[in-house]
């Protein structure tokens, strides 16, 4: 491209022209406008409409208009609790592990520079297998009888608890075993935001006498933060969202509900006993859930991040 | 910036270990596929005696070819999808300018932020409505809409040259052969990238297609290595042998394009 082209992003885009068709640009538009409309608006909304009402996916049985029986009904049951706790404890105990623990990793592969590439490739490894294929390989290394941790553990004089059994150590398995599939990918994104940085930059930086911690303090660490954020954000929708894949695999919400979430709750109340409203009440929990966090995260870091350029 | 030597063995050594913890696993996997049911609780990663015999079964217990084909057409109808639909959207909101564009582009990147979880039981409902279980449909017509992709092809057309559309206007080429003759051809690296990326999530997608497929027939590869489970929570030499199928497509796309494969990924943030 020569250095006099104009990029369409800094010039207003082309005006309709009278030999143009008006409707041009919609037609265009419309598929997928109309795909949005019926499969994301459309659905939020009506999601909205069927937390208050009674259906059991019946459709020759009419839906009752219960007003917010839902809500209190879930509010009331013991599974809610154990779902909300979980979705919790899945959120916060992700930040250390798969936020902050790939920032001094990715902190150090970029020190490095080409010659990590081989670290590059291994910690992207994970992010092509699905998760449906990380649960049944660690349903296989973790399985009580001659598993490989049970093996290994018995040659090293020890014993390795069944952990998905267990109501306490099974939500761990399970946040341990999400974090291997993503920390690699996430390092690879601060890996990402650190490559603009440039390196005559920091050369002179020590060579003035700054240490390692300074650097780290004074321009890494500032400069990761807008991508910490984007970490961060996907990492709590990763909480709630991708997690269903190991808890549906490996231990349907169990045992005593110690590994269910807001999304596997919603997903056993709207598709296993197909209450619909309880279904649905639990979706706008979950959104309401989602737009709190929104808006706390973006009050508390708004006035801590600081944008590069 | 070079670290300290203790520093620097201290990050080799961490990474050593991290990376290991990544490959042991999967290469554990991997030999069991090809181990013969005595040697299944051998610690040694790799099968003494080699046997397809894993294979057979996995084939034997569940229509896994089948699984094999729901995956490869229902993949290559919504990612073929999805970028036609895309690359007309994105191409619209960058030629002109129309009443109701930039709430129209809103509308569409609005879209991104709604995870699929607050959506699915209405739109379970519309696929009981038209009878859609067990089918392709259901499978691609909802997926259809990827609104991260018109938000990346922008990103494209912004550095696009202008000129290049003035000069096909000049040569009297309509706003629709512009698209195939200029447009098009000039985003081929990110196009290809974009095939890649969408062709990776489609592939390992578990949810969706565990809602509205039921049949044994209409299952897809993920879904499919779930079944073999139930059907037998003994047999892991075959399910490793499921598992192995299952993740070739993904890692020979990325063997062959190592370099865009991670670059976009990143850039992208999809997992």
């Amino acid at each position: 491209m020569t250095a006099t082209a104009t990029p369409l992003g800094t010039a207003a885009p082309l005006p309709l022209r009278g030999r143009q068709w008006p409707l041009a640009p919609f037609l265009y538009l419309a598929p997928m406008i109309v795909l949005l409309a019926v499969f994301t608006y459309w659905p939020l909304l009506h999601t909205i409409y069927l937390s208050f009402v009674q259906w059991n996916m019946n459709p020759d049985q009419p839906m009752r208009w219960v007003g917010a029986a839902n809500y209190s009904g879930i509010f009331n049951s013991p599974l809610f609790d154990a779902a909300f706790r979980n979705t919790l404890i899945y959120i916060v105990a992700s930040i250390p592990l798969k936020v902050l623990l790939p920032i001094p990793i990715a902190i150090f592969v970029w020190t490095l520079a080409t010659r990590g590439q081989v670290y590059r490739a291994l910690l992207f490894l994970p992010t092509l297998f699905s998760f449906t294929v990380v649960a049944v390989v660690f349903l296989w290394l973790l399985n009580p009888i001659g598993g490989h941790f049970v093996q290994v553990a018995r040659l090293l004089g020890g014993q390795w608890p069944n952990v998905l059994t267990d109501p306490d150590l099974a939500i761990w398995t399970i946040l341990l075993i999400s974090t291997w599939k993503v920390i690699g990918f996430n390092t690879l994104l601060y890996v990402a935001g650190l490559a603009s940085i440039n390196r005559d930059y920091v050369e002179a930086m020590r060579l003035d006498g700054a240490s390692d911690w300074s650097l780290v303090r004074h321009l890494l660490w500032p400069l990761l933060t807008p991508t910490t954020l984007f970490v961060l954000i996907s990492t709590v929708i990763f909480a709630i969202q991708q997690v269903f894949t190991p808890i549906d695999i490996m231990t349907e919400g169990g045992p005593q509900n110690g590994t269910t979430n807001l999304f596997y709750m919603v997903y056993q109340y709207a598709f296993r006993t197909f209450n619909v409203g309880f279904g649905a009440a639990g979706t706008v929990i979950i959104f309401a859930f989602l737009l709190a966090i929104t808006l706390i995260k973006m009050r508390t870091l708004d006035r801590h991040v600081q944008y590069q350029q | 910036m070079t670290l300290g030597t203790p520093w620097r063995a201290v990050g080799h050594l961490v990474l050593v270990l991290l990376c290991l913890s990544m490959v042991v696993p999967l290469l554990v996997a991997l030999g069991m596929a090809f181990k013969p049911p005595n040697e299944v609780y051998s610690l040694v990663p790799w099968p003494q005696a080699p046997t397809l015999d894993n294979f057979r079964r996995l084939f034997e217990q569940v229509p896994f070819h089948l699984y094999l084909w729901n995956s490869v057409a229902t993949t290559a109808l919504r990612v073929g999808g999805q970028i036609v639909i895309a690359v007309l959207c994105a191409y619209a909101f960058a030629r002109w300018e129309f009443p109701g564009r930039e709430w129209l582009f809103g509308a569409v990147l609005g879209a991104m932020m709604v995870p699929h979880t607050l959506t699915m039981i209405p739109i379970y409902m519309m696929i009981a409505e038209l009878q859609w279980f067990d089918t392709w449909r259901a499978l691609v017509i909802p997926n259809l809409a990827m609104p991260f992709a018109v938000f990346l092809l922008r990103q494209h057309f912004r550095s696009f040259p202008r000129e290049l559309f003035d000069a096909a206007e000049m040569d009297g080429a309509g706003h629709w052969r512009a698209l195939w003759l200029v447009v098009l051809p000039n985003l081929k690296p990110v196009l290809s990238a974009l095939a890649i990326i969408l062709f990776i999530d489609c592939w390992n997608e578990y949810f969706w297609p565990l809602l509205v497929t039921d049949a044994p027939e209409s299952r897809t590869v993920q879904i499919g290595i779930r079944e073999f489970l139930e059907a037998d929570h003994n047999d892991f030499g075959g399910l490793m042998a499921g598992v192995t199928l299952a993740s070739l497509p993904a890692l020979a796309v990325f063997f062959v394009f190592q370099r865009k494969v991670m670059d976009t990924f990143v850039a992208s943030g999809i997992k």
